[in-house]
């Protein structure tokens, strides 16, 4: 069933005339004239979880936003900087007034009357695409004041990031936005009650807020019918890695897994078996072929141990290493950690640190040990997400594939002729480093 | 906004019933039952938790993952668990996280054995560590300013000091550079870190990174005592503690009072201590032998001193600086008024002030305090510059408009650096503070000609009419904090009758939280006041006897001969008043002058007869009085330098041989005889002041304040107009919060002497033909100033701003108190 993905391909579904000839912002019309109330309870009961990452219920976020009169902001991530994922970019170059329009319905639902949409800087010429879009929808009356004779009232606009994976985080985003360094912040205050320039905010993912105009189009419960139990609606699903046929595919959740890594993107090259995968972004802990057969929601990704996260699922096959896969991805989270939290700063640096080691033979297994308690000590301890991001994941890997850990740790000493492996580690003292030179303060 | 009320609640620590501040922090209601929980990044004084450190990681039931204690409000009900293994577990994570890249020199660290880190390492970590990978480097240690060392291998990159920057002292200078574990702390562009309250940074810090330049390496904390006391270099007499090692001040550190400075202390107080011990200081009474000041006995001294001032008796002045304690003020003003018979002495510089007014002023109803700046619904900052007169104050503002939504208004001549916080920035002439008072008068009270008064004051009328408006409809509690230089002149009577008019206009005596409060032009200038050292009141400004001159009428009587010898006690009126030319004919006509100076500035090089050597303030004992009206005690930290004497036994000598009785023994014997004279002090003991200090206002001797006879709202007469700029300039100066000699001789403190500069406005700078930078003569009547330009979009047209006290070419050649007109043209 294609809802997001309708017509994606159609030449000049980007322009509002074409965007309309298949009933664009009707939906935009018929939400306008419900009761906010009302609204929030339609997209309550739509079920529908945010796609952007955690999952959380889009509906029941709306609703959090306290109901006086003030200046309220709806924000839309199109950071998209979580590796594997692509789909927010296709749906904004393709299809941008899909976005705009649930943009707007979400903007009535949590009465703001301003918006903004977050998208990282790399995706310039998408947001070329955007901006061209939003004149058209402001030109047609879409946004502004009294959008189509009603009260409610839109500013749109379209900001590009610079380029930092933790601007993706809600609150670095707001900070971001207001024209700070992008570190995120403590939380609580909540977006929903203390967001951007201390307003009520309502954050969402792109993917998330395109499915706005199809709920209320459909009417939620007709939507909510597609997808299984907790897990309603479709999903774009980002494949890559090793698979025949990498992209986007839209599906309804709650399809065999088997089914998307090798029915839809074609599975590993032949002769390749799946190795392991990530069901939701490199932030996702890997699952292996064991679990091809789970059905791909939600609660399944969860209940396996890993999570949905961002839908986007990265494939390795049985030609990769384990311990390449980790070092890339303990060096992206170290690279992209802001530094404000010690678990994540020191405890990806340090992980990079022995993933080094590991792959170049100067390790032991008992660093195994030690790097799975480096990561224990990371989850749940950290200020925002990210340091979990890589945390999970790592120790994931070590969990499936300690042996080829330890092989690879053997094989590497030989290739590297290092000798016997070292004795086990000073752990009572650290060896003090050299100083470098010291200039004189006076 | 009013103070929130605070409610009880009881919560679960440990197995404990505990009962705490609702809403306050999970670390501060531990503290309650002496349950420490770690913290790095947490400081209350720094605002709101970051929770960037994650030290202080708790269990808090209902909740899966553990929660940051410093960041968890404490709610009825809630079970805390600090004890458990999962809470020790990620204790011990963090801090061998924060060790991985710690260079552990603690032996060469000047934080060892005060460390944080040190503590909570060997309280909550594991003793271990993992950590065999090569640890960051950095070249170290680097100055981060003259003043601070930066050693970046030590930094566990906890935030605080670039939390102060940007969020307290708001000079927006330190961030954090790079990300993640490359992160180091610098400045943004990269230039040193150089701000008023820079070094606050070294006393937040919790490791070894940020140390101060002047202390590095002379001490470890085993070697060294504290000593509580007060920083006498401003009215804002910050607590401080000294660290004294072999009876030396190394080192002054905050002593927390949030109800005078909140914990913080300006880089003049912290580092002026260094003036206790130079070569500059004077150790040993000096005397003028064949023109030159030779050094000389004691017994010499005194008694070249009392032969002069009984010599010449009654036609003896007497005028006495901010840093002079309230004993001896009430010693002083006895030998004059007693020992000398005579009525002229002064503490004030700009003139009298009516004695009905000082009086009214003092009313206990109407004087607001430290902490109502920072919760009133709007403060007014008139006539001052807090950063430069009392510098504290000035983060006291900051914090009420960032923190607690104070709405902010600057009425000034020169342009303020608390302009980007206020809601309202106004500018009027230089010494049109009375006319620009009337005009916010008569636009509070509805009568009277508004735009008359304002182009009086060289003031914008539509301001002084949003002034007026905001005041009214802000709130109850108002808060006016005012210099005493908007009192100062011919006129300040009607300046302050003006201001008075207002706060009655505004209500301030009625509500709890609101008033006036006066930044004094001397430290302890309202201690000096209330002790009786004006020349029209007595001691509890009571009736003086007899009615004396006052400061410019005594210049004025020495020069035209009708004195004939002068007390100079901690001042210099060459260097420090208005009218330079008057004093140094009055002072070189008068036959003998007698002076208490710690150091030789110059008008006692040229001038003085006999000059004692003025006391150290860590050395003195004594009491001062904040502009709040809080008696603080001045303890001694260290004996005094070789030569120098107790400064109230010097006053109580020359008492004795002046014929006055005294069997005063030490300082409390005299501080109890000022109490006595002191009506609304007669509450006071040093037990209860102790060492947070009292105000008198809130004991209930208060209430034996002699009140005003005449109260506002007073009938106000027309104020002379503002001159008008017509091609000649009008003339304002300001006193930099770095001028005065401790400053100038402080070692770490001499790349901050403020040198005179020209502030012109662009206009101005381009109709003179001069740019930034280019030199300049100011001229008024044949006198003549000469530095550079600096230019400042926001100082007014038509105005131009010299400093006050620089080291040369000073400001007063030119001012004599009253506005003027003065000439600028390219030197
Ligand atoms: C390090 C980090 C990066 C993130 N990056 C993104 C992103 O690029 N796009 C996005 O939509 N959400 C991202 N998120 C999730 C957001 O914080 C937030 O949960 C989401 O935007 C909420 O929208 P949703 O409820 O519609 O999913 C990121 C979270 C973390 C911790
Ligand atoms: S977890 Fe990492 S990215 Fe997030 S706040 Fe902490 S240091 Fe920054
Ligand atoms: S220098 Fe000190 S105060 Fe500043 S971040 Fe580092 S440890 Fe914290
Ligand atoms: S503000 Fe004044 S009292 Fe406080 S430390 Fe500075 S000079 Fe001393
Ligand atoms: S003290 Fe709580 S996180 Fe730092």
């Amino acid at each position: 069933m294609e809802l997001l993905y309708k017509n994606i391909d159609e030449p000049g579904l980007n322009t509002i005339a074409v965007y309309e000839s298949h009933g664009g912002y009707q939906s935009l019309r018929k939400a306008l004239a419900m009761d906010r109330a009302d609204l929030i309870q339609e997209l309550e009961s739509s079920e529908l979880r945010g796609r952007g990452g955690a999952g959380f219920s889009m509906g029941k976020k709306a609703s959090f936003l306290p109901k006086d009169k003030m200046d309220k902001y709806l924000v839309c991530n199109a950071d998209e900087s979580e590796p594997g994922t692509f789909k927010d970019r296709e749906l904004m170059q393709k299809n941008p007034h899909q976005l705009i329009e649930g943009l707007i319905i979400g903007a009535h639902a949590a009465s703001a009357n301003c918006a903004f949409i977050y998208i990282r800087g790399e995706y310039d010429y998408v947001a070329d695409i955007l901006d061209a879009a939003v004149a058209e929808a402001r030109a047609a009356g879409y946004l502004g004041d009294n959008i189509l004779g009603t009260d409610q009232s839109l500013s749109l606009v379209v900001h590009r990031g610079a380029g930092a994976y933790i601007c993706g985080e809600e609150t670095a985003l707001l900070d971001s936005l207001e024209g700070k360094r992008g570190n995120p912040r403590l939380k609580p205050p909540f977006p929903a009650n203390q967001g951007l320039y201390q307003g009520p905010t309502l954050i969402n993912n792109v993917e998330t807020l395109s499915n706005l105009s199809h709920i209320v189009r459909m009417g939620a419960k007709a939507w909510s019918e597609l997808g299984v139990k907790n897990s309603s609606g479709t999903k774009v699903v980002s494949i890559s890695g090793n698979v025949q046929r990498p992209g986007n595919y839209e599906i309804e959740l709650g399809i065999k897994s088997r089914d998307l890594i090798y029915g839809l993107a074609g599975g590993p090259p032949d002769g390749r078996e799946v190795k392991f995968w990530f069901p939701g972004g490199s932030s996702a802990p890997i699952l292996t072929a064991e679990h091809l057969d789970l059905p791909y929601d939600f609660d399944s990704m969860a209940g396996a141990g890993s999570m949905l996260g961002s839908g986007a699922i990265i494939v390795i096959d049985d030609s990769v290493p384990v311990v390449d896969v980790a070092l890339k991805l303990a060096t992206f989270y170290r690279n992209e950690s802001c530094g404000k939290c010690t678990p994540c700063r020191e405890g990806t640096n340090w992980t990079v640190h022995m993933l080094e080691r590991i792959d170049s033979g100067e390790a032991t297994p008992m660093d195994l040990d030690i790097m799975a308690s480096v990561q224990e000590h990371i989850t749940d301890h950290c200020l925002c997400v990210l340091g979990d991001s890589m945390a999970m994941p790592i120790s994931s890997m070590i969990k499936y594939f300690r042996p080829e850990f330890e092989s690879h740790i053997e094989a590497a000493r030989h290739r590297n002729d290092l000798g016997a492996p070292p004795s086990p580690h000073p752990v009572e003292a650290v060896g003090s480093a050299a100083a470098g030179p010291y200039t004189s303060v006076a | 906004m009013p103070r929130p009320e605070q409610k009880m609640v009881t919560f679960t620590l440990d197995g404990r019933e505990v009962s705490a501040i609702e809403n306050s922090m999970l670390v501060d209601g531990a503290k309650c039952v002496d349950v420490e929980i770690p913290v790095f990044c947490y400081d209350a004084k720094l605002g709101q938790p970051v929770g960037a450190c994650r030290m202080c990681l708790v269990e808090v039931e209902g909740i899966n993952k553990l929660q940051t204690a410093c960041s968890t409000p404490i709610r009825e009900g809630m079970v805390v668990n600090t004890e458990s293994d999962r809470v020790k577990e990620s204790q011990r994570a963090v801090v061998e996280f924060l060790l991985i890249n710690h260079p552990l020199d603690c032996p060469v660290c000047d934080k060892g054995g005060e460390c944080p880190l040190q503590d909570i390492t060997f309280g909550w970590g594991g003793g271990t560590s993992r950590f065999i990978e090569p640890k960051r480097h950095f070249q170290k240690p680097l100055a981060l300013s003259p003043l601070i060392a930066i050693d970046r291998e030590r930094c566990i990159l906890c935030y605080r000091c670039v939390r102060f920057s940007q969020e307290v002292s708001e000079d927006y200078q330190l961030i954090l550079s790079e990300r993640g574990a490359h992160s180091f702390v610098s400045t943004f562009d990269g230039h040193p870190y150089v701000a008023p309250f820079s070094a606050n940074i070294v006393e937040l810090c919790p490791v070894g990174a940020l140390t101060s330049q002047a202390y590095r390496f002379r001490a470890r904390p085993w070697d060294v005592e504290g000593s509580g006391s007060i920083c006498t270099l401003c009215p804002a007499q910050c607590n401080v503690t000294l660290t004294v090692r072999d009876e030396r001040v190394l080192r002054v550190l905050g002593r927390d009072h949030d109800e005078v400075d909140d914990g913080w202390l300006c880089d003049k107080g912290r580092f002026a201590y260094q003036a206790m011990h130079v070569g500059e200081r004077i150790t040993e009474p000096l005397l003028r032998d064949g023109g030159e000041l030779r050094p000389v006995s004691w017994e010499r001294a005194l008694q070249s001193a009392i032969s002069g001032l009984t010599k010449a008796a009654g036609r003896t002045g007497a005028v006495v600086g901010g840093e002079t304690t309230n004993e001896e003020a009430f010693l002083l003003q006895r030998l004059m008024r007693e020992g000398l018979d005579s009525p002229d002495l002064d503490s004030r510089p700009g003139g009298a002030l009516a004695l009905d007014l000082h009086r009214a002023l003092a009313d206990p109803a109407l004087s607001a305090t430290v902490v109502d700046i920072e919760f009133a619904h709007a403060v007014l900052v008139l006539d001052c510059e807090p950063v430069d007169d009392a510098p504290i104050l000035d983060l006291r503002i900051r914090k009420g408009v960032r923190r607690k939504g104070v709405k902010l208004a600057v009425a000034s001549s020169r342009p303020s650096s608390l302009d980007a916080n206020a809601t309202l920035s106004l500018r009027f002439a230089p010494g049109a503070g009375e006319a620009l008072v009337a005009a916010l008068d008569a636009a509070l009270s509805g009568t009277g000609d508004v735009d008359g008064l304002a182009a009086s004051a060289g003031a914008d009328v539509d301001q002084v009419r949003e002034l007026a408006a905001l005041l009214s409809e802000a709130g109850e509690d108002v808060v006016v904090l005012w210099g005493e230089r908007l009192a100062h002149g011919p006129r300040g009577d009607h300046a302050v009758r003006g201001l008075l008019n207002v706060a009655s206009r505004l209500k301030l005596a009625s509500a709890d939280g609101a008033g006036l409060l006066e930044i004094p032009s001397g430290a302890n200038g309202r201690g000096l006041r209330e002790s009786g050292l004006l020349s029209n009141a007595g001691p509890g400004l009571g009736e003086p006897g007899r009615e004396g001159r006052d400061t410019p009428a005594i210049g004025a009587a020495l020069a035209a001969g009708d004195l004939t010898a002068v007390y100079l006690m901690h001042c210099d009126p060459v260097r420090d008043f208005q009218d330079r030319g008057l004093w140094n004919r009055a002072l070189s006509k008068a036959t003998t002058v007698v002076a208490h100076a710690g150091y030789l500035t110059e008008g006692l090089i040229e001038h003085a007869t006999v000059i004692f050597p003025a006391e150290a303030y860590a050395e003195k004992e004594g009491t001062f009085t904040h502009p709040d009206g809080r008696i603080q005690r001045l303890r001694p930290a260290i004996s005094h330098a070789r030569g120098v004497r107790p400064e109230w036994q010097v006053l109580a000598t020359i008492c004795k041989a002046a014929g006055l009785e005294m069997t005063f023994h030490t300082v409390p014997m005299v501080f109890r005889a000022l109490v006595d004279a002191v009506p609304f002090y007669a509450d006071l003991t040093l037990d209860e002041i102790g060492g947070r200090g009292m105000r008198w206002q809130q004991t209930a001797a208060a209430a034996n304040l002699p009140t005003a006879s005449d109260r506002a709202p007073y009938q106000l007469t027309a104020p002379p107009a503002a001159l008008t700029p017509n091609g000649s300039l009008r003339l304002g100066t300001y006193r930099s919060i770095w001028a005065g000699s401790e400053v100038a001789v402080s070692p770490a403190l001499k790349f901050l002497i403020p040198h005179q500069q020209v502030e012109l406005s662009p206009d101005d700078a381009k109709r003179i033909g001069v740019g930034h930078g280019d030199r300049v003569e100011v001229t008024y009547d044949g006198a003549a100033v000469n530095a550079q330009v600096t230019l400042r979009a926001a100082v007014p047209t038509g105005t131009v701003f010299l400093a006050e006290a620089t080291d040369s070419q000073p400001a007063n050649l030119l001012t004599n108190g009253e506005p003027r007109l003065v000439e600028v043209r390219p030197a």
